[in-house]
């Protein structure tokens, strides 16, 4: 286990409480009842609701694409199993997210031999963006680099990352999650989260230091 | 000199510290290919399924919920057993009874027409119709003839 919880971690995870995201359709509390009665339409929703943000979170994790599918299937069918069980104190959200990050390192730690990359494509839309061009442009030091090497450079530093260093960037750094849910999530104080992303983006910097002379 | 040289290394931080910001915006430009999306939610909804149908109760499940004293203490299972055992029996022979009616071959639709059923005395031995008297029921025994008749007695 790499939390501080002391639990093992692929076990249900304890419930916190975070503010549920405004979505499309009817909320998340409703679908959740629906879904621990039977409705497999229900939970089918919370599929298509969560699936994107879920498969973003393994893929930035592993920087494998077709573990990041693996993953992304296990952790909702667990999520499914272990949905009877779920008493609702938190958000549905929350729960997933931890069911996702201890499937993760989980995953990690078994097959910790064999670490291949292998990545999505850049969208087209990156051409359109302004920090794009920054980087691209002719005072950057990163200018004489492609986007693949860019890429692929700021995969690996990241899989040099520890498990917990790893998790606090991909939360707060990739998909946004404010530092007071991922210490409920991950079950740290918020000091603690503080301090290995500083470290974690320390050593992302020194990883890279060679591209930003 | 010595605050110059912070004041350096402070700007080269956050200059690296930028650009790692900017690097990692890029990230969210990665994204997957549409078709491998639909076909592993696709997998995961199979998975659940699956997961569902398995976790179906069956009808022995559905009575231990809804009954659990019966299979929490046998004894009144085997006494329940015995009282629907009993009811049964005495709906079964209630509904002989109701059942017996004439025998009859249906001829039309309104009418039912019976059998010539044999009259039971209270002997219980039954009447049967008298043969006529020139009826023969055996024929003469000839001359040379060497059968013989069980019980008939022959006078030499």
């Amino acid at each position: 286990m790499v939390f501080d919880t002391g639990r093992e971690s692929d076990t249900e995870p304890e419930e916190v409480d975070v503010p549920e995201e405004a979505n499309d359709g009817p909320p998340d509390d409703d679908l959740v009842l629906k879904a621990q009665q039977g409705d497999v339409h229900a939970f089918d929703q919370l599929v298509k609701r969560y699936h994107g943000k879920i498969y973003a979170l393994t893929y930035n994790m592993t920087s494998n694409r077709e573990d990041a599918e693996d993953l992304t299937q296990d952790i909702f069918v667990k999520a499914y199993q272990a949905l009877p069980r779920f008493k609702g104190k938190s958000s549905f959200y929350t729960w997933l997210y931890r069911i996702a990050v201890n499937k993760t390192i989980n995953y990690r730690k078994k097959r910790n031999r064999k670490r291949t990359m292998s990545l999505d494509q850049f969208d087209n839309e990156i051409k359109l963006d302004d920090i794009y061009h920054d980087l691209t442009s002719k005072g950057s030091p990163l200018r004489n680099l492609s986007l693949s090497e860019l890429q692929k450079k700021l995969n690996e530093a990241m899989q040099n990352l520890s498990d917990k260093h790893r998790t606090v960037v991909v939360l707060h750094d990739m998909q946004g999650v404010p530092h007071e849910d991922i210490a409920k999530m991950v079950g740290a104080s918020v000091g603690t989260i503080r301090s290995r992303l500083f470290y974690a983006r320390r050593q992302l910097q020194s990883e890279l230091a060679e591209f930003m002379k | 000199m010595t605050d110059q040289v912070n004041h350096t290394d402070g700007g080269k931080r956050l200059c690296s510290e930028e650009l790692l910001d900017k690097l990692l915006h890029l990230k969210q430009y990665e994204v997957p290919e549409i078709a491998r999306m639909t076909r592993n939610r696709q997998n995961i909804m199979r998975e659940v399924r699956s997961a569902s149908r398995n976790q179906r109760k069956s009808f022995g499940d559905l009575i231990e919920g809804c009954f659990p004293w019966l299979f929490a203490e046998p004894k009144y299972g085997v006494a329940m057993l015995l009282v629907a055992f009993a009811g049964l029996q005495y709906l079964s022979v209630n509904a002989r009874h109701a059942a017996l009616s004439d025998t009859g071959i249906y001829t039309s639709p309104n009418r039912f027409a019976t059998y010539a059923q044999p009259a039971v005395t209270s002997t219980n031995a039954v009447q049967y119709d008298e043969i006529s008297p020139h009826l023969r029921l055996f024929r003469e025994r000839q001359k040379n003839e060497n059968v013989k008749w069980v019980n008939y007695l022959e006078k030499e």
